[in-house]
């Protein structure tokens, strides 16, 4: 069995306790306008150009089968370019060889307890490759997370439950028609996904923070009221970032700016949500 | 900091405590002394006429520089004389591009002066003359004697003007201090010490005889700390304070207009690490003297904790938060473990003398009371390069891997060989000067009474420090790769493309720096090749012994000098996608946007290279990293985890750089607005600003890496 991946981050701080193996997963359900992968949101294969790093030298058009006039993403051009302006994203990896990745940082995370994060895109979309994954891991012992939007059948969860041990799940907001327009998809099945998580896992929520769009009091207090009754280990606020943004010039695509919260905002707001 | 201390780190850091040596006139006639008559008569004289440096600040002085004009101390080696021809000729020079000739340290024995004083080191000069009858050793250990009470004599001298200045000071506080001073060095380093104010003066004035590294101080000093705290005469604040004046002797002692001064390397020294009864020895005074040196805004000292697997986590975290809170970066880490094991099983060392080592100079091991009796550096890509061009026709006819690393075998063998008979050949040229002001701090050199520069003493190591390696290992991986895994690049074609310096082969080389399995990735392919290299290195020194009489090791430590870019100028292109004359690389913590994985998997990487620990020579591994994991206080948690792991699987030393690419190419840009911008190269620390282009080249290729 293989799985779409795009990035395997080993070393990460960043994505659960401890220092932890991050697998990114391609392809995803949502399309947040805020989205700082959004190489990750086709399943299929892209290939990034890197407009200002390219020096003009005309080396992919010399080695393009096709001189770039169309693209079956057969990866010479990034293969070949000496400024490394194009990069092929996306690999059909079989899930023993993620593993063999995975397995060398062990003693990293016996020391901290940390592990593997699955993440994405929407890793639970390719839930068969996921749920092997995760398996292979648990039973050699290392802790799992998924890092998860939630819009996904159930039955996906409750496949993936007896190998998870923690999720990552974002919430970004409870008005659906703000989640609508924010993400392209409603989200009374994550809402409702996260209820029934709630009590059967260990779950860290976490809330992006993007100004103009959810970084009011009364969004998150809704947010902090629908979490209040779930049983959740803790909830963790990120702020927006836009480290992205030259990704969505390297794919071709138009990029939305969203006003960077302040810490103090975010001091704020946090304390709103941990209340 | 009391207001003392305050005093004298102004005074330090305004290059005021610098001790200039007293020019001394010789009476002309004792040229027709005998050769050792007439060293030893001058050495004494001029001690005897040079001037302590002291203030109304001062507790503590006797701290001497020796000029060329005598046979100075085993360290700078002035008035050295085949050394001064030695260095003159080949210093800086390289040799056939195979080998530099290098400084060389020795680390003085502080516990045999501090159990026994000065009269106790005479009286095993004096035994030793029962069984040393021959004219030269009558001659050297008269001579020693000399020296001994020349600075029994010395302390003397500091002592009365101690004394004097005391008269003319004001400040009670302080004339009490000057008159203690007086009475001390009546006392010490004649006698043993009478508690840690004098044990602590003691080490200040003997520093003279060989301003190096002053060794394990958490040890040596541990005793008259305990005795101190326990009845009641010593405070750990007045503790503090002595350190504190030691230490800034430790920076005082280079001349301020010199870049080595704000570099603060030449002046390392270790806490922690295993006792001789096997116990880990971090303890209350190991924590007292980071304590101390971190209040010092100085470069030096610099400080490396020995780490065991006994060593409390909590320790180690103590460490890595005062690595991070030094701004000015005086703190690395070595393991133990793998030192140890190779001291003992490699070297064959007494397990007692094995975990008397300290660090010196740039960062290497050296064994109290002994000589690191080595120092050249050797171009190991160069046999690579061999393989490659001038025997290139041998080269073409290899079917597999296994007949082309036999091949790169008896190169490296061959060149081996030549590198260490070069390092033999600088210890031979040093070994003809006789040294007599720092061999009374040495083991066993009045025991055999011969100079420590000429082997006088016991289990001195000498490891040439081998720049190139991670070029080797990427060559090696790119040929197995490509050549014979992969089979997509003949073997005739990799040759004409280097014998052409890539010029027609650009997609190739593309190829290989994008696809190949380089070292730091942690794959198997590059993992087992640097594996097999070591364990090569490991079979070719097994059995070998230096000048000395002991076994190889070897190191991959830079230094000062730029070894990697003259070795590289000459060294035509090689297999890892260099080209001819780039620079080689230097250490195996970074590999200059090579590793691609990240950093658990360069660590892995370089931990699990050398099973053996043969490489436990001069080696030092910099790590760079973003400045923002180690701020934050949960990555900071995460990062002391990472570097305990790394320690537990066999990492041997670390040092750590917290800059971002960005900021070291700004730097470049407007280098005036960085002035204070310190990072690490290899062993010593600088400023950003003032390395040459290509070193600073080189740290901006390395990757910053992020959580």
């Amino acid at each position: 069995m293989t799985a779409t991946v795009f990035d395997i981050q080993r070393g990460s701080f960043v994505d659960g306790p401890g220092i932890r193996t991050t697998v990114f997963f391609k392809g995803c359900n949502l399309r947040c306008r805020w989205c700082h992968n959004p190489e990750s949101q086709l399943a299929k294969k892209e290939l990034l150009f890197y407009k200002n790093n390219c020096k003009g030298c005309g080396k992919c058009r010399e080695v393009c089968p096709h001189r770039l006039l169309s693209c079956d993403l057969c990866g010479r051009c990034a293969l070949f370019c000496p400024a490394d302006a194009r990069r092929l994203c996306g690999e059909e990896m079989p899930i023993g060889k993620i593993f063999s990745v995975v397995a060398k940082d062990r003693a990293y995370y016996e020391k901290s307890g940390g592990g593997v994060t699955v993440s994405g895109g929407e890793c639970m979309l390719q839930i068969d490759a996921l749920c092997e994954l995760l398996k292979m891991c648990k039973e050699d012992g290392i802790s799992t997370a998924v890092d998860t939007a939630g819009d996904v059948p159930f039955s996906a969860f409750e496949k993936i439950l007896p190998y998870t041990d923690l999720f990552l799940y974002d919430v970004k907001a409870i008005t659906e028609k703000l989640h609508l327009a924010g993400t392209g998809v409603s989200n009374v099945r994550i809402l409702e996904n996260l209820v029934k998580l709630s009590g059967r896992a260990d779950i860290i929520v976490r809330v992006p923070v993007i100004g103009g769009f959810n970084d009011t009091e009364e969004e998150i207090g809704k947010i902090a009221d629908f979490l209040a009754p779930l049983r959740t280990r803790s909830v963790e606020c990120l702020p927006y970032h836009r480290l992205g943004e030259h990704k969505y010039a390297a794919l071709g695509r138009a990029c939305e700016s969203f006003r960077i919260p302040s810490q103090e905002e975010m001091a704020h707001l946090s304390a709103l949500l941990v209340r | 900091m009391t207001e003392r201390i305050e005093k004298l780190t102004e005074l330090t850091l305004s290059g005021q405590m610098f001790v200039d040596p007293v020019k001394t006139e010789f009476d002309r006639t004792d040229l027709f002394l005998d050769k050792t008559e007439r060293e030893v008569k001058r050495l004494c004289e001029f001690i005897l006429n040079q001037e302590p440096k002291l203030t109304e600040y001062s507790a503590m002085t006797g701290f001497f520089r020796c000029d060329g004009s005598v046979v100075g101390d085993a360290f700078n080696r002035p008035g050295h004389k085949e050394t001064a021809a030695l260095m003159s000729a080949f210093y800086l020079k390289p040799i056939e591009n195979l080998s530099t000739c290098e400084w060389q340290h020795a680390t003085a024995d502080y516990h045999r002066v501090l159990n026994i004083g000065l009269e106790g080191i005479i009286g095993i000069a004096e035994e030793s003359m029962k069984t040393h009858k021959s004219p030269e050793e009558t001659a050297f250990l008269r001579g020693e004697i000399k020296v001994m009470r020349t600075l029994i004599a010395w302390a003397h001298k500091c002592s009365a003007r101690a004394l004097a200045l005391s008269e003319k000071t004001e400040n009670a506080e302080y004339r009490k201090n000057l008159e203690r001073l007086s009475a001390a060095l009546l006392h010490v380093p004649e006698h043993k010490p009478r508690d840690f104010y004098e044990a602590v003066l003691t080490v200040y004035l003997c520093y003279s005889a060989d301003p190096d590294s002053i060794g394990t101080p958490d040890r040596y000093l541990l005793p008259f700390y305990r005795d101190g705290i326990k009845n009641g005469t010593l405070t750990r604040e007045k503790a503090k304070e002595y350190l504190q004046e030691l230490f800034l002797m430790l920076q005082a002692k280079t001349r301020p207009d010199q870049n080595i001064f704000t570099r603060g390397g030449e002046s390392h020294f270790c806490i922690g690490g295993y006792l001789p009864d096997g116990k880990d020895g971090f303890n209350e005074l190991s924590a007292l003297i980071v304590e101390s040196l971190l209040e010092l805004p100085t470069y030096a000292p610099q400080i490396t904790l020995r780490w065991t697997k006994k060593l409390k986590h909590e320790v180690f975290r103590f460490m890595m938060d005062c690595e991070r809170r030094d701004p000015m970066k005086r703190i690395a880490f070595t393991n133990d473990e793998k030192r140890i094991q190779c001291y003992t099983e490699i070297c064959g060392f007494p397990y007692e003398r094995a975990v008397a080592y300290t660090t010196v100079g740039c960062n290497e091991p050296a064994f109290e009371g002994a000589i690191s009796g080595s120092n050249s550096h050797g171009n190991i890509l160069h046999c690579v390069e061999t393989l490659f061009h001038r025997k290139a026709d041998e080269t073409k006819k290899v079917e597999s891997y296994e007949e082309f690393y036999k091949l790169f075998k008896k190169e490296l063998s061959e060149d081996l060989e030549r590198i260490f008979d070069y390092d033999n050949k600088y210890n031979e040229v040093r070994a003809r000067d006789v040294n007599y002001l720092s061999v009374p701090f040495f083991k066993d050199c009045l025991e055999h009474a011969k100079s420590m520069t000429q082997g006088g003493g016991n289990y001195a190591i000498a490891s040439p420090e081998l720049i190139g390696i991670t070029n080797v290992i990427d060559s090696l991986c790119v040929v197995k790769q490509f050549v014979f895994e992969e089979k997509t690049v003949g073997m005739e074609e990799l040759i004409d493309a280097l014998q052409k310096n890539w010029v027609g082969y650009e997609d190739l080389r593309q190829r290989i720096l994008k696809t190949a399995c380089f070292f730091g990735n942690d794959d198997d392919l590059s993992n087992g090749v640097a594996k097999n290299l070591y364990h090569t290195f490991y079979e070719l020194l097994n059995g070998k012994k230096n000048l000395f009489g002991y076994p190889w090791l070897v190191g991959d430590l830079l230094g000062y000098n730029e070894h990697h870019k003259w070795f590289g100028e000459y060294t035509k292109a090689t297999p890892d996608g260099r080209a001819a004359g780039d620079m080689l690389k230097f250490g195996i913590g970074q590999s200059e946007g090579k590793d691609r994985e990240g950093l658990t998997a360069l660590l892995n990487a370089v931990a699990g290279a050398d099973p053996t620990g043969i490489a436990c020579g001069n080696t030092v591994t910099n790590i760079s990293l973003d400045e923002a994991l180690i701020k934050n206080d949960a990555n900071f948690e995460k990062t002391v985890d990472l570097f305990e792991t790394y320690f537990q699987n066999g990492g041997v030393h670390f040092q750590l750089n917290y800059v971002s690419r960005e900021e070291l190419l700004a730097a470049k840009i407007t280098p005036e607005n960085y002035k204070n911008l310190r990072v690490r190269v290899s062993g010593f620390s600088d400023y950003f600003v003032r390395l040459t282009e290509s070193l600073q080249d080189d740290i901006i290729e390395r990757t910053g890496h992020e959580g």
